[in-house]
């Protein structure tokens, strides 16, 4: 009696919790389609005083914690302080800009979750993202190379085309998918992020690391045992990153891109950052 | 004068609390003494220093031989040597009643499987089990239980027997079984037992002498007949009408 | 969903495949290496049981993916382990020391009698572990080593972390290319629920047997 009886019971405990998590991932759904519907994040911005932008954290240039500060410090943060300040200018009011850290993976769902109102971390504008989010025009001309160790004798991708090679990339990069066309033999593993992709490399798990050219870079700055090989082989520009549909924020961020590279604070930003790297001539990025 | 126990000025302490004063006992080959007093006297504590199960912190205590509290002395040997039956049985309750009587002779003393059969049979008729072989001990009552953790001692053909209170959990129609197995052991010229109960008919029946104890002391070591006549302390009068009343 | 599962199905099986391998090995090294630890744990001696303690003490008490890192990337330096095995050794090494407390648990639980009766028969310590305690103290501890094995199988997802190859890994691999992590975990959620579900099962089912 009692064992049929504590069944029951179980079943019924089944049954609700089946009904709640399904009651709520619906829910969550409307209510996120519904947000998405109404926002206009220029709108927002401009009640609120605040842009709030999502940057990265553990890339060298472009966005990397400073351990004196805690704060985000790079080309990116400086691109989206002078945005910001120059859409305040354009509208007429003020706006501060706020950063919140993303990951190469999570930085479109903090889109799409309305946590941020837009992302400034070295991401490349490519089609399939254009389909979920809207890119401002490009801000920054990158490339994809190759970081090797420098006693490692590798001169070229091409040489790391065979099955006894390894490359290391970063989970939710094109240069994934990019490295499969140019080295289809070779075995690729990705690391959740920049810095552990090269932890992974100076450890020995791979041969190469492949990503945009201005962040491996960065890492040659850092370390005096690794270079950048090779050159580019791709064109894959970044852009800043807005939620779809979001046509007014997009229209003042690419009019006050306009308007830095007019009055020439774009200029001295790529020099800040990019003046003194070995091997890249900072003036080739501006044109 | 041959013994097989002897305790000499015997101490035992569980930690601060003395348990055991001054034990001065000697048990000679072929004896049944009963050991007697209220709960909490030390009878428990002593029985299990006569096979390492308690060590000693004065005096000395020889068994079989062997200075059990020595470093030198191999317990495992002397219990062998030493069997104990338990209130509670003890029984291996993952082991089969044959696995539970055979898994010691095989694994220490090395008896041949046929062999070893061939006694665990042996003792499960002279127990008055023959057919229980296969069960596990979960599905014996007490009684049976009891009878087993016998035959399990005897199975190691040891030179004495040490009983603990071995009828006090069962239940009053499962007494009588078991007594009248361990009647038939300790009656047997060869056997050296200790029991501890509260059966005082069996005692008067079987031992040959009765050790009282209070408090961790030995308060009287007499023959039976003596002491069941005329106990010579006030304790003893006191705790043999108690127990008599029940 | 549907769409995820046709598009990626031979990436996410070769996910599958690499997360049951690791919960297998993990499952298997940290029953025995626990096993280990828990005896060490108990035993008489005081050297043993120091390392044992200290053992199950250290893993229980740094985060699995501190150690999963120290074997990919610092012991990585002196052996050649690559993502899939720092990740699981760590595995194994971190669930051990639930395992041994378990077990340490589960042989605890047993009645001392039981110890007592087999010693005064004449069976040597590791005698009467091996026949006797042992076996009913593993018999106790299966309801909590089912859960630590549930565990293990969750934990696997720790080798995402370290490029292992595991069904974490090709979640974020597809989410990162399609970028639809939102049904993407949902599928990738129904296999790990394809793995514990039975696991759960059997072992409700080997309690009950038991019993
Ligand atoms: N392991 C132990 N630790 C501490 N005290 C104990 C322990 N075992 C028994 N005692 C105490 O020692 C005394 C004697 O116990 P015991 O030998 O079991 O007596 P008896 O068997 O005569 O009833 C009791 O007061 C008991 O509480
Ligand atoms: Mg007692």
């Amino acid at each position: 009696m009692s064992k049929l009886k504590g069944k029951r019971i179980g079943l019924l405990a089944a049954v609700v919790l089946v009904v709640v998590l399904v009651g709520s991932l619906v829910f969550g759904w409307t209510y996120h389609e519904y947000q998405s519907k109404t926002k206009n994040s220029l709108k927002n911005i401009k009640s609120a005083h605040v842009m709030r932008w999502g940057v990265k954290s553990d890339t060298r240039l472009f966005g990397l914690i400073s351990p004196k500060t805690g704060q985000s410090e790079g080309f990116d943060i400086d691109m989206a302080r002078t945005v910001t300040k120059q859409i305040a200018k354009d509208q007429g009011t003020k706006i501060k800009p706020e950063f919140t850290p993303v990951t190469t993976s999570s930085k479109i769902q903090l889109i799409k979750n309305n946590q941020v109102d837009a992302v400034a971390a070295s991401m490349t504008i490519t089609p399939e993202r254009a389909k979920i989010v809207d890119f401002s025009n490009p801000y920054f001309p990158a490339g994809q190379s190759i970081l090797v160790k420098k006693n490692s004798g590798i001169k070229n991708i091409q040489q790391l085309n065979n099955p006894k090679s390894t490359i290391i990339g970063v989970m939710g990069t094109m240069a994934m998918e990019t490295t499969k066309k140019f080295a289809p033999k070779a075995k690729l593993i990705a690391m959740p992020d920049n810095s552990q992709a090269f932890s992974a490399l100076q450890s020995g798990q791979g041969d190469a690391m492949t990503t945009d050219n201005a962040i491996l870079y960065g890492f040659c700055q850092q370390s005096k045992d690794v270079a950048v090989i090779g050159g580019t082989f791709t064109n894959q520009p970044y852009g800043l990153a807005m939620d779809k549909g979001q046509t007014d924020l997009q229209k003042a961020v690419n009019r006050a891109l306009k308007e830095i590279r007019a009055d020439g604070t774009y200029d001295r930003l790529i020099k800040k950052w990019f003046g003194n790297i070995p091997g890249l001539d900072w003036r080739e990025l501006t044109k | 004068m041959s013994y097989i126990i002897q305790f000499k000025d015997v101490q035992k302490y569980y930690g601060d609390f003395h348990v055991l004063h001054d034990i001065n006992l000697t048990i000679h080959p072929g004896e049944t003494v009963v050991l007697i007093g209220p709960s909490g006297s030390g009878k428990s504590t002593l029985l299990r220093t006569i096979n390492g199960l308690e060590t000693i912190q004065k005096g000395q205590l020889i068994v079989d031989g062997k200075d059990v509290s020595s470093d030198k002395t191999n317990l495992n040997q002397l219990r062998t040597d030493v069997g104990m039956v338990f209130q509670h049985f003890n029984l291996y309750n993952n082991k089969t009643i044959l696995d539970n009587i055979m898994l010691a002779p095989k694994i220490v003393l090395k008896r041949n499987d046929a062999k070893n059969r061939e006694i665990a049979d042996q003792l499960l008729k002279r127990v008055g089990l023959t057919d229980q072989g296969a069960k596990y001990p979960a599905q014996l009552s007490g009684g049976q239980k009891q009878r087993i953790a016998i035959a399990r001692s005897l199975a190691m053909d040891p030179k004495a027997l040490l009983f603990d209170e071995p009828t006090s959990a069962l239940d009053p129609e499962m007494v009588g079984s078991v007594l009248s197995v361990m009647r038939d052991i300790t009656t047997s010229s060869s056997m050296t037992s200790l029991v501890v109960t509260h059966e005082m008919d069996f005692a008067k029946a079987v031992a040959d002498r009765v050790i009282f104890m209070a408090d961790g002391k030995i308060l009287e070591d007499s023959s039976t007949e003596e002491f069941f006549k005329q106990p010579k302390t006030e304790r003893a009068r006191q705790f043999l009408s108690q127990v008599e009343h029940h | 969903m549907i769409k995820i599962l046709t598009d990626n199905w031979s990436t996410i099986i070769t996910g599958f495949e690499f997360t049951i391998l690791s919960s297998i090995v993990g499952l298997l090294g940290s029953l025995i290496l626990g096993t280990v630890f828990a005896l060490m744990e108990m035993a008489p001696n005081k050297f043993l049981k120091f390392i044992g303690t200290a053992f199950v003490e250290f893993f229980r008490n740094i985060p699995l993916l501190v150690i999963t890192l120290f074997f990919y990337v610092v012991v990585s330096h002196a052996v050649k382990i690559n993502g899939f095995w720092a990740g699981t050794i760590a595995l194994i090494l971190y669930t051990s020391s639930f395992v041994a407390e378990c077990i340490r648990g589960g042989v605890n639980s047993v009645d001392p009698g039981q110890m007592e009766g087999a010693r005064s028969n004449g069976l040597t310590y590791t005698q009467a572990m091996i026949h006797i305690v042992l076996p009913q103290g593993f018999k106790l501890a299966i309801p909590s080593l089912g859960n630590q094995f549930i565990n293990l199988v969750k934990n696997s997802s720790i080798l995402s972390f370290v490029a292992g190859l595991d069904l974490m890994y090709q979640a974020n691999v597809i989410s990162g290319a399609n970028l639809d992590p939102f049904n993407t975990y949902i599928v990738i959620g129904i296999f790990y629920l394809l793995l514990t579900g039975p696991l759960s099962v059997f072992m409700n089912h080997l309690e009950n047997r038991l019993r």
